[in-house]
C-alpha cells in the first residue's frame, strides 16, 4: 500500500468492531491469540472447574452441559455450516446412545474402544443415507423430511423392536465405557472423558472449517448454484455435512447412554431436538465457541429454572443486568430502581392500612430474597386470580415499555419492574415447572432480540 | 484490439454444434453454433430474452441441451455436471451478482479451489503433508488472483466480508473467483452492467489483460456497445434463440436484422407493409 493511501479506511472496520471499554480487550485478545491456547485455556478451565468440591448435583448438570455442547457442535456442521435445516439430528443423538446400549449389554457386551468407532461410522452411514434421500429437497422441504427422520426413530425404538430395544421401558444396565480391564465408573470421570471429548472435537472442527470442507460448506450455504459453478460438487459436500454430523451427534449419545447406564425413547424426543437447537440458536449458530457456550448457557439456564430459589435468582439477577446494560445514563437507572424500591414500599404500606388481607400473603420466595421483598411485593391471602391479572398486565406493560416514546420510558418501567416482582413473588414462582418454561422463552427472546446472531455469533448478512 | 484479430485456430476451445434448449413448449435456444477459439474474444448481444444467459447455463452445464452438442477442445462436455465442467476449463461469472457474500474475499477465492484439490475432511482435520501443502498452494494462488486487480482489490480488503464490497469490487471478485478455478475458458455475464464510465473503461482493460497476461480464451455478453466495440474479435448477436449474425463489431453493428432486434422494424416500412 502506497504511503498515505487509505490508511485510516484500511483500519476503519477494526475500529469499528473493536469498539471501546471490556469489548476492546475481547477483541485485542481475540485478534493477539490464536486459537489453540484460547482452546487450551477453555480446557484448563475444565479442568480446574472439576477441582472445585461438587455436589453430585452439580456434576450431573456439568456433564450434561457438555454433552449438549458436542451435540450443538455436531449440528452446527449440517446447520451453520452448510445451511441444511436438519430437524432429524435427535435420531443420530439416538442412534448413537442406543448404538452404544445394544453393544454394551444384554449378550454382546463389547468393549468401549470397538463399541464408540462403530457407533461413530455406523451413524455417520446412517446421517449419509439420510443425505442421499434429501438431496432432492432443500430449505423448508428438508426440514419437513428430516424431521420425519427423528419421528421415525422414535417409533423404531417405542414400536418395531421391542425385543432387541427395549420399547418403552428402555435398555438398562449398560457397562461403563471401559477398555483393557479399566474402566470410567465416577460422574468425574465422565466429566473429564467428555470435556476430553469436546475439545479434541473443538480442535479437528476448526481445523475441518478452516480447510476446503469447511469452505465448501459454506459455500452451499451462501450459494448453492455459485457454489455449483466453483467446482463444488453440492451433493456430495451435503451429505458429508449431514454424515459428520450425524457422527458427532452420535458421539454424545455414547457419552450420554455410557454414563446414564440405560437409555429410553423419552430421552430423544422432539423437545430434546428444540433444546440442542436452543443452544446452537443462543451460542451462535456457525461459530464453534458458540455452539459450545450455548450448550452450557442452555444446560445450566434449564436446571436453574426447575428450581424456585435458583429461578429466583435468575428472575432478579437478569432484570438488574437488563437494566445495568439498556438504561442509561446512569442517573436515570439510579432513579428507576430507587423509585420502584420507595414506591413499592409505600404502596406496600398503604394497601397494608386499607385493607391487611390484601397483604396477607407472603411472597413465594424462600430465603434472603423472601425476607427483602416481604414489605416491598403485595401478595394477597389468596394471590391466584391476583396473580393472573398481574401476569396479563405484566404482558401488557413490557409491550408498553417497548413500544413507549424513549423520553417515557423509564416512567413505564417503574411500574413494569414492580408488577413483574409481584407477580412472580404471588403466582409465577408456585408454579416452577410452567414457570420454567416462560423464563426460558423470555430469556431467548431477549438474548435473539438484543444479539440476533447468537452470542459468539457474526451477522449474517442476507441480500445486500 | 478488435483490429488484430488473432484467427482460430484449426480446433476451437469450444464449440457449439447445433445446440437446442426447450423449456416446456418455449424455445429458448434453436440450432446454435458458435465457437471460441484460443485466445480468442467473442461477444455476444441481442436483446433480454434472447437466449445470451442461457447460452452461458447450456455451456457451464446448468442446462443440459435437448439437442446439439457442446465440446471443449474436441472433448463433449453437455449432460457433465457444473462443478466437472468448471474442473474441465470453463469457467464462469453471473449476471446477477453470486459471490459467497457472509464469507471473506480471500474465503471466497479459496473455495474455487475446491476441485482442484484432494485433501479429505480426515487428512484435513489431523492437518497431514498433503493437506498442509494444499493448503500452501491454495494461499499463493489466492493471492496471485487477488493481485491481478492490483489497488483495486487490495490487500487490507482480503480479509473482510464479500459483502462489505462496493458493487465495482464485487464484479471484480466474481472474476478473480473464477480464475482460481484456473481455466482456460472465461465466460463473462454482463461484467460492465451497474458500472460507472470510468470503470466499464477499466473492465475492457481487464478482459484485454485477461486475454494477453493469463492467455485466456473470453466468451461475454454486454450490453454496452463501446465495450463490446473495444475487446471483440468476433462479435455474435443472438435474437429469439437463434443467431441473427456473426463476424466484426463493424458488421454485426450494422446488420438490417440486428439493427431491427434492437430498434424494431422501421414505421415507414410497417406503414408500406
Amino acid at each position: 500500500m502506497p504511503i498515505g493511501v487509505d490508511e485510516w479506511v484500511a483500519q476503519h472496520t477494526d475500529r469499528r468492531d473493536a469498539g471501546t471499554g471490556w469489548r476492546r480487550v475481547m477483541y485485542t485478545l481475540e485478534a493477539r491469540v490464536s486459537w489453540w491456547p484460547r482452546l487450551l485455556i477453555v480446557f484448563v478451565v475444565g479442568l480446574l472447574f472439576a477441582q472445585l468440591n461438587l455436589n453430585s448435583n452439580i456434576e450431573q448438570v456439568a456433564i450434561n452441559s457438555l454433552i449438549y455442547a458436542i451435540l450443538a457442535l455436531g449440528l452446527n456442521i449440517a446447520v451453520g455450516w452448510a445451511g441444511l435445516l436438519d430437524l432429524g439430528y435427535v435420531a443420530f443423538f439416538g442412534t448413537g446412545a442406543y448404538g452404544y446400549a445394544v453393544l454394551s449389554s444384554g449378550n454382546i457386551h463389547w468393549s468401549a474402544i470397538a463399541t464408540i468407532p462403530v457407533v461413530f461410522l455406523g451413524t455417520a452411514l446412517f446421517g449419509a443415507v439420510i443425505g442421499l434421500v434429501s438431496l432432492r429437497v432443500s430449505g423448508d422441504y428438508l426440514a419437513i423430511v428430516t424431521l420425519f427422520v427423528g419421528q421415525a426413530f422414535m417409533e423404531v425404538v417405542n414400536n418395531v423392536a421391542p425385543g432387541t430395544l427395549g420399547g418403552v421401558n428402555g435398555l438398562f444396565g449398560l457397562d461403563p465405557i471401559n477398555a483393557f480391564g479399566a474402566s470410567i465408573s465416577t460422574p468425574k470421570g465422565y466429566y473429564y472423558f467428555a470435556l476430553i471429548v469436546l475439545a479434541v472435537l473443538m480442535g479437528l472442527l476448526h481445523l475441518l472449517d478452516e480447510s476446503r470442507t469447511g469452505r465448501a460448506w459454506r459455500a452451499v450455504r451462501e450459494d448453492e448454484l455459485a457454489a455449483k459453478a466453483m467446482t463444488i460438487p453440492t451433493s456430495a459436500v451435503k451429505i458429508m455435512a449431514i454424515s459428520f454430523g450425524a457422527a458427532v451427534g452420535a458421539l454424545a449419545g455414547t457419552i450420554f447412554a455410557a454414563q446414564q447406564s440405560n437409555v429410553f425413547p423419552t430421552n430423544f424426543t422432539a423437545n430434546i431436538l428444540i433444546l440442542i437447537y436452543a443452544c446452537l440458536v443462543l451460542g451462535g449458530a456457525g461459530s464453534l465457541g458458540g455452539a459450545v457456550l450455548g450448550g452450557i448457557v442452555v444446560t445450566v439456564g434449564e436446571q436453574m429454572v426447575s428450581s424456585p430459589t435458583d429461578a429466583g435468582y435468575l428472575f432478579y439477577g437478569l432484570i438488574l443486568l437488563a437494566l445495568v446494560a439498556k438504561v442509561r445514563p446512569w442517573k436515570v437507572l439510579g432513579a428507576v430502581l430507587a423509585a420502584t424500591a420507595v414506591g413499592g414500599v409505600a404502596l406496600h404500606a398503604i394497601v397494608h392500612a386499607i385493607s391487611p388481607s390484601a397483604t396477607g400473603g407472603s411472597p413465594g420466595s424462600a430465603g434472603w430474597i423472601g425476607h427483602l421483598v416481604s414489605h416491598w411485593v403485595i401478595v394477597p391471602t389468596n394471590a391466584t386470580t391476583y396473580g393472573n391479572i398481574l401476569y396479563i398486565a405484566l404482558i401488557v406493560a413490557v409491550f408498553a415499555v417497548v413500544r413507549v416514546r424513549e423520553s417515557l420510558r423509564p416512567f413505564v418501567l417503574v411500574p413494569t419492574l414492580y408488577i413483574a416482582a409481584c407477580c412472580w413473588e404471588s403466582r409465577l414462582i408456585v408454579n416452577p415447572s410452567i414457570t420454567a418454561q416462560i423464563l426460558i422463552g423470555a430469556i431467548l427472546i431477549g438474548v435473539m432480540t438484543a444479539r440476533p446472531q447468537g452470542l459468539l455469533g457474526t451477522l449474517r448478512v442476507e441480500v445486500v | 484490439m478488435a483490429e488484430d484479430a488473432a484467427p482460430a485456430s484449426a480446433a476451437p476451445l469450444l464449440e457449439l454444434d447445433g445446440v437446442g434448449i426447450t423449456f416446456g413448449g418455449l424455445r429458448a435456444l434453436t440450432d446454435l453454433n458458435l465457437t471460441v477459439g484460443e485466445k480468442e474474444i467473442v461477444s455476444i448481444i441481442g436483446p433480454n430474452g434472447a437466449g445470451k444467459t442461457t447460452v452461458f447455463n447450456a455451456i457451464t452445464g446448468v442446462y443440459t441441451p435437448d439437442e446439439g452438442d457442446i465440446r471443449l477442445a474436441g472433448q463433449s462436455i453437455a449432460g457433465r455436471p457444473p462443478h466437472k465442467i468448471t474442473d474441465a476449463g470453463i469457467a464462469r461469472t453471473f449476471q446477477s451478482l453470486r459471490l459467497f457474500l457472509n464469507m471473506t474475499v480471500r474465503e471466497n477465492v479459496m473455495a474455487a479451489t475446491y476441485g482442484s484439490t484432494k485433501a479429505t475432511p480426515v487428512e484435513s482435520m489431523l492437518q497431514l503433508p498433503r493437506a498442509r501443502r494444499e493448503a500452501r498452494e491454495v494461499k499463493a494462488l489466492t493471492e496471485e488472483v487477488l493481485s491481478f486487480f492490483g489497488q483495486r482489490l487490495a490487500g487490507y480488503r482480503w480479509d473482510q466480508p464479500a459483502y462489505s464490497l462496493s458493487y465495482a469490487n464485487r464484479r471484480r471478485l466474481e472474476i478473480a473467483r473464477a480464475l482460481a478455478t484456473r481455466p482456460k475458458l472465461l465466460l463473462l455475464d454482463e461484467p460492465a452492467a451497474g458500472m460507472n464510465p470510468n470503470e466499464t473503461h477499466e473492465v475492457s482493460e481487464v478482459i484485454g489483460r485477461l486475454r494477453d497476461e493469463l492467455s485466456l480464451a473470453i466468451l461475454v455478453i454486454e450490453h454496452d456497445m463501446h465495450v463490446v466495440e473495444g475487446i471483440s474479435d468476433r462479435v455474435v448477436a443472438l435474437d429469439h434463440g437463434v443467431k441473427v449474425t456473426e463476424g466484426t463489431f463493424e458488421h454485426v453493428a450494422n446488420h438490417p436484422a440486428v439493427v431491427e432486434a434492437y430498434l424494431g422494424r422501421d414505421p415507414e416500412a410497417l406503414a408500406e407493409a
